[in-house]
Parts: C-alpha cells; sequence; structure tokens
C-alpha cells in the first residue's frame, strides 16, 4: 500500500470503515470456501474429519488475508 | 416435580447463543479501548487502528467458528 | 395483527412466546389476491409518504427553509455529511438524491415498526432488504466495470497488491466469494435480522404484560406483567434507535460500495 502519498484524515477514516465492514465477510467466504470444499471431499472419500479442518483452514487463511492487506 | 418451562424447536440456537457472548463483549472491549486510545494519542492512529482491527479479526473468528460449530458437531 | 389473535393460536390458558409464523405470516387484505398482504400495503405507503415528504420539502424550495423544508434539509445534511462525504469524496453530490431516497425509505419502513397500530416493520420480511440489496449490487458491478474496465475490476478485486506470489491460488477465491456474494447477503440480511429480532422481541414483552396483566390476573403473575410493559417501553424506545441506526447503516454501506467500484483499492 502507498501510504505516503498525500493522505488526508478523511481517507484514513474511509480505509478504517472499508475494513472494518469487509472483516466478517472475509472471515465468513473463508469459511464456506475451505469449509465447503472439506465437505465435499469428505462426502466423495466418506471421511469426516475434513470439514472442520476445512473450516478452520478457511479461518485461518481469511485472517491471514485480512492481515496482509489492512495490517499493515 | 411437574415441568415449569420446557425448551422445544432446534437447541443449536441457544448454543450459538450463548458462543455469541463471548465475542461480542470482546468486540465491545476492542472497540471501545481503541477509541479511547485514539482520543487519548491521536499522532499513534494508525498503530492504534492496525492492532484494534487485528484483534477484531481474531475475535470475530471465534464467533463465526460458533456459526459453524453445530454443522460440524452434526458431521462428526 | 393484536396480541389476542396471537394468543387464540397457542394452547389456551398457557402463557406461550409469539412464534415467528404469528407474527411474520398475513393473509391477503383482498382475498383471492394473494400477493397484497399487510407488509407490502405498508411498502406502498411509506414509498407514498416518502415521495410526499420530499415533494412538500423540495418542490417550492425557499432560501430561509421553514416547515417540512426545514427537517428534510436537516435529512439531506446529515446523509451528505455522514455517509455520502466520507465515502464518495467529491462525486457525494451525484449519488445524493439516490443515498437519500434509499436512507428516508429504509427509514420509514423501519419506523413502520413503532407506529401505533400499524407496528410492523416492513424490512423484517426479507423480500424487502433484498431488493434494494440487489440494486446496489448490481449498480456496484456496473460502475467497477465502466470505471476499471472488466479485467482490471476483477483483477483489482480478486488480487490485491502486496502479497507473496503463491499465496493468491488460496486466497483469490475468498476475495472473489466475499466481494461478490456474501458482501451484498450480509448487506440485505443486516437489516432484515435486526428488524425481524426487534419486532419480536417488542411482541415478546407486549405480549408478556398483555397476558399477565389483562387474560390471566393473579398476585404472583402481575409483577411479571408490570415487568412486560415496562420493558416494552424501553424497547420501544431502543429499537427507535436502532431502527434509525439501521437506515443509516445500509445507506451508508450502499456508499461504501458504490465508492469501492468508482475508485481502485489502493
Amino acid at each position: 500500500m502507498s501510504e505516503e502519498k498525500k493522505r488526508r484524515p478523511e481517507d484514513d477514516g474511509q480505509d478504517f470503515a472499508n475494513a472494518a465492514w469487509s472483516i466478517p465477510s472475509y472471515l465468513l467466504s473463508g469459511m464456506a470456501i475451505y469449509g465447503g470444499a472439506g465437505w465435499l471431499l469428505d462426502r466423495w472419500l466418506g471421511t469426516s474429519a475434513l470439514f472442520p479442518i476445512g473450516v478452520v483452514v478457511g479461518v485461518a487463511l481469511a485472517v491471514y488475508l485480512v492481515y496482509r492487506k489492512y495490517g499493515r | 416435580m411437574s415441568v415449569l418451562a420446557e425448551v422445544s424447536g432446534n437447541v443449536t440456537a441457544i448454543g450459538y447463543g450463548l458462543a455469541a457472548i463471548g465475542p461480542g463483549i470482546g468486540v465491545g472491549i476492542i472497540f471501545g479501548q481503541g477509541v479511547q486510545a485514539i482520543a487519548r494519542q491521536p499522532e499513534a492512529y494508525g498503530l492504534i487502528r492496525q492492532n484494534m482491527l487485528l484483534g477484531f479479526v481474531l475475535t470475530e473468528a471465534l464467533a463465526l467458528i460458533g456459526l459453524v460449530a453445530p454443522f460440524i458437531f452434526q458431521a462428526i | 395483527m393484536n396480541a389476542l389473535t396471537v394468543l387464540a393460536a397457542d394452547t389456551p390458558g398457557e402463557f406461550g412466546a409469539p412464534t415467528p409464523e404469528s407474527l411474520f405470516v398475513f393473509e391477503p387484505i383482498i382475498p383471492g389476491v394473494a400477493w397484497f398482504t399487510k407488509p407490502v400495503l405498508l411498502a406502498i405507503l411509506s414509498s407514498v409518504i416518502v415521495l410526499g415528504f420530499c415533494w412538500a420539502a423540495f418542490a417550492k424550495p425557499k432560501i430561509v427553509p421553514r416547515g417540512v423544508q426545514n427537517v428534510a434539509e436537516y435529512g439531506y445534511m446529515f446523509v451528505r455529511d455522514q455517509v455520502a462525504r466520507p465515502f464518495l469524496g467529491k462525486d457525494a453530490d451525484r449519488w445524493m438524491g439516490l443515498l437519500l431516497t434509499m436512507f428516508f425509505l429504509v427509514l420509514v419502513w423501519n419506523l413502520m415498526g413503532v407506529v401505533p397500530f400499524i407496528q410492523f416493520p416492513v424490512a423484517s420480511h426479507i423480500a424487502f432488504p433484498v431488493v434494494l440489496a440487489v440494486t446496489i449490487y448490481i449498480l456496484k458491478v456496473y460502475l467497477g466495470v465502466k470505471h476499471q474496465g472488466a479485467i482490471g475490476y476483477f483483477k483489482n478485486m480478486m488480487f490485491p497488491p502486496g502479497l507473496p506470489k503463491p499465496i493468491y491460488f488460496l486466497l483469490a477465491p475468498i476475495e472473489f466469494l466475499s466481494n461478490m456474494i456474501i458482501a451484498p447477503f450480509t448487506h440485505a440480511v443486516r437489516l432484515f435480522a435486526n428488524m425481524f429480532a426487534g419486532h419480536m422481541l417488542l411482541a415478546f414483552f407486549s405480549m408478556v404484560g398483555f397476558w399477565f396483566l389483562f387474560e390471566k390476573l393473579t398476585p404472583l403473575g402481575a409483577p411479571i406483567g408490570v415487568l412486560g410493559v415496562v420493558m416494552t417501553i424501553v424497547f420501544t424506545g431502543f429499537e427507535m434507535f436502532i431502527q434509525f441506526l439501521q437506515a443509516f447503516l445500509f445507506a451508508m454501506l450502499a456508499a461504501m460500495y458504490i465508492g469501492g467500484a468508482l475508485h481502485a483499492e489502493h
């Protein structure tokens, strides 16, 4: 992110609101994508552990995405 | 003893209600203290904002894990 | 729909909490016209109220505002300074028409929930918020493709700069799903769920008051009934605050999505 060039205080507030409102969406979609993939693999392979693992991995990836995107 | 009250319907809703208490308090504390910190030290805005968002993500993740926990326990 | 008809549906002689079916499912007003129920009537009424309000305020604007124009200009100032300008910057005035209409319409929809004898927030039927959210969604995609190009829009959305290369493969689906499906979904559901839960809460407390004070007045039950009435009054005030807040948030998120489509994230 190119932070240094002519940042006004309003821009910061706007970025913050953008980040705060999109965080739940990111977490939900991370869980939906990887949890859904795990669920489908469970049905295909006949296992039952991949869905919870997928959910946790999805949350972790979404947290990482938010951290890289907004956390610096 | 006669029945005084009973719960009908889906019990997982109660579970999510309980699971949402902690993250609710946590998010409140994060943003409350964050706004207070910004008011006390406006020049540290960038640092405070970054840590506020980080704490918010981690807390919100717990709330959303609580949302899918019933499905997980159904699947196992 | 008053408390008596709700109570009649339950087992007689016992207090039962209101169910969503008894609160949110209505008979058609004109028999035979299945779509014309109370929420539809209230939605039409709200549109007429907003139209009439804006007509009365802005049809013949005076330089020194008085009466209705004063109130409407206060609302306009609020939407412009709190919603449009922080998110749209110099484009704010172009989008004020849409944002002001949306704010007023959602506010009137929500306030229907506390008007005596009407007492039904229109937005607690999910179809109504979904229409507004889908409108904003189509507008968002259209503006994004128009201002950033079809490829540029999706590239800016799915591949934010500053990430290590192999991670894109894992994170691009999350970005796509979040921006394209989950964001408009939560946009509508946030308004719907708040209004739904608020209406359930008000109906529950007023039914507690009605049941323990009027239907079955007993020495033990009377304090609970008084508590129910007090909670109804407290929560009506709280609901009015929530209703205003949700209208503001709906317009604010709309402005945020439009602003995000106009300028690429940096």
